[in-house]
Order: C-alpha cells, then sequence, then structure tokens
C-alpha cells in the first residue's frame, strides 16, 4: 500500500516538474501583402520548444512567416 | 521494349544505407507510440510530425537499395514490408522504457545520423546527396526539439534528470561506435570515393561539435575532452569496439 502511494506520489512530482507555465501567442501570415495576425497559442517553459510545437501544431498553411510572443509581454491598452 | 538499369556493385554504400533506412524505420515505430503518451499536448504533436519525418526519410532511402548489385540475392530485403534483416542499433529493439528515452534517441543518435547527412551533401552518389540536403533541412527542427527537451528535463533535477541521464548513458557509446572505428572500410570506402566528406573520427569531433553546448549548458558529464590546440571535441575513453558488430553497425 506504502509503496503505491510512494510511487503515485513519484509520477505526480515528475508531472509537476514537467508542467509547462509560460503560454507563447502564436501569429503567421500566409502572403507577404498581408498582416501577421494570431493563429493560436501554445505552451513551453522553452523558447526553442515553444517555436517546435507552433511549427508542428499550426501547420495547416505554408506559411511565409510566423512569430511567437510570451503571453506576460502584451501590455492591455484598453480593457475589454 | 524492355529496359534494364545497371545496378551498382557497392557493399559499403549499401550497408550504410540500410543502416540509416532501418534505424529511421525503428525510430519512426518507436516514435509513434509517444504521439498520444507525451507529457504534454504540445510534446504529443510535436512527436506526431517528427514520426512522420523518420518514417519519410526510411521511405525516401528503402528504394535507393534496389539499386544494387547487393540487392539481387535477396530482393525481398529492399521493401520494409518483406524486409527481414533490421541493421538498426539495439537501443531501439525494444519499446521506449519512458519519454526520456524518446529525448535521449533524438537528440543522440537521430543527431549522429544528422552528421552523417550533413557529410553527405557534396555527395559524389547523387541519389544520396539529394535526400541528404532534405533530411538535414528537417532534422533542424527535430534538433532543436532534442536540444530544448534535454534543458527541459535536466533542469526539472530529481527523478526526471536522473532518468534523462540514465537515457543518455545507455545510448552513448552505441551512437559513438555507429560511425564506426577510425579504420571502418565501410565508412573509409565512402569517404575516399567522396560519397561523404569526413573520416569516421571527423564525424565524432562533428557531432561532439554539435552536441556538446546543450550538454554543458546542463552540466551532464559525458566521457569527452575538450582539445585547446586542435579546438575540437575528443573521446577521451576507448570506445567499447570488442562487442561492435560491424556488419549490423549496433552494440
Amino acid at each position: 500500500m506504502s509503496n503505491t502511494i510512494t510511487a503515485e506520489h513519484k509520477t505526480t512530482a515528475r508531472r509537476d516538474a514537467l508542467n509547462e507555465s509560460h503560454v507563447w501567442q502564436v501569429y503567421a501570415r500566409r502572403k507577404y501583402d498581408e498582416p501577421l495576425h494570431e493563429i493560436g497559442n501554445v505552451m513551453a517553459d522553452d523558447v526553442e520548444l515553444a517555436k517546435v510545437y507552433a511549427r508542428s501544431i499550426y501547420d495547416e498553411f505554408a506559411w511565409v512567416e510566423m512569430v511567437i510572443v510570451p503571453r506576460e509581454t502584451i501590455v492591455t491598452v484598453i480593457e475589454p | 521494349m524492355s529496359t534494364t538499369t545497371r545496378r551498382i556493385d557497392h557493399a559499403a554504400l549499401f550497408a550504410i544505407i540500410s543502416s540509416l533506412a532501418d534505424n529511421k524505420q525503428a525510430i519512426g515505430r518507436r516514435y509513434a507510440y509517444w504521439c498520444n503518451g507525451a507529457p504534454a499536448l504540445e510534446a504529443a504533436v510535436a512527436a506526431a510530425a517528427m514520426t512522420q519525418d523518420e518514417l519519410g526519410h526510411a521511405r525516401t532511402l528503402y528504394p535507393l537499395l534496389d539499386n544494387f548489385v547487393q540487392a539481387e540475392a535477396d530482393p525481398s530485403q529492399v521493401e520494409p514490408e518483406t524486409r527481414t534483416l533490421h541493421c538498426s542499433i539495439a537501443y531501439l529493439d525494444n519499446d521506449f522504457e519512458g519519454w526520456s528515452d524518446f529525448v535521449a534517441t533524438n537528440f543522440l543518435f537521430d543527431s549522429a545520423m544528422t552528421t552523417f547527412f550533413e557529410a553527405a551533401q557534396q555527395s559524389s552518389y547523387e541519389p544520396l546527396r539529394q535526400r541528404a540536403r532534405k533530411i538535414v533541412q528537417e532534422e533542424r527542427i527535430h534538433e532543436m526539439h532534442g536540444e530544448g527537451w534535454v534543458r527541459r528535463l535536466a533542469r526539472a533535477g530529481g527523478a526526471v534528470r536522473a532518468t534523462l541521464q540514465a537515457s543518455l548513458e545507455r545510448l552513448w557509446y552505441e551512437t559513438l561506435c555507429w560511425f564506426g572505428p577510425n579504420d571502418d572500410p565501410v565508412m573509409r570506402r565512402l569517404y575516399n570515393e567522396g560519397i561523404i566528406d569526413a573520416t569516421p573520427d571527423e564525424l565524432r569531433s562533428r557531432y561532439l561539435k554539435k552536441i556538446m553546448p546543450t550538454l554543458q549548458s546542463v552540466d551532464i558529464e559525458v566521457p569527452v575532452s575538450f582539445n585547446a590546440s586542435s579546438k575540437q571535441w575528443e573521446v577521451s575513453v576507448t570506445l567499447p569496439w570488442a562487442r561492435w558488430d560491424a556488419v549490423g553497425r549496433r552494440l
């Protein structure tokens, strides 16, 4: 019984240690003459992983440009 | 009217393409299991994309085998569906024990094969040259994934870091050996004929230059040293060549 609890505790601890806490907004455009627009977001604590995730998740079009922006850097000008 | 294509008699090139194709195919199969088992949704989607890439690389390599005299003895060995020979490394024989095996395979072994493909981008064998350029391009994303996840798992500390280290240790020597000993007749012939532009030792050195910055950044120690005069990373222990299977290119 105690072994089971220890194993569960370890699994939970590992999962917690790998929980992503940073959200990145993903922007892209399909043509040079159109502006970047938001297409979604990804969660990753590592910027390189965020780039990999954005590319693999939002691969529905042959984008000419894609950028990611950390959500916490966005400054609200007008509250909703 | 029938046309016949003259087959190439080149045992060394046939052996290396077999190894590359079988390892790519094996990696794809192992990755596939993690398309819905990765630690996060984003990682699972990336795993699915990488699975497709690896199986795609295998699919572009297997047909090349049919161009060789060495394939005539048993044509069934050319198709992945009927092939019974498997020249993949021992690490890929069984399912991954955890996500850290996925990360280690991508970061260590797939990067080693990418080092080979980088050395074949000006290859005198055109079919390999064409494929190498495409594969190197696609592998850039895999390298970012590998480096990112090594940093992520190493910095998590505790059991997570220990599990990553164990996975890296299990794969370390087999990956370094895959390039072959420096007098490996297979790799030497490819080098002498301009099929690749580096000897096994040079390939190992280029490979270490690729992976060491990430390992250093998270203080993961491996048995290599930096030679200040040559400005190159060198393996600081004797590799286990006594256990090396030169035909299967595996330990």
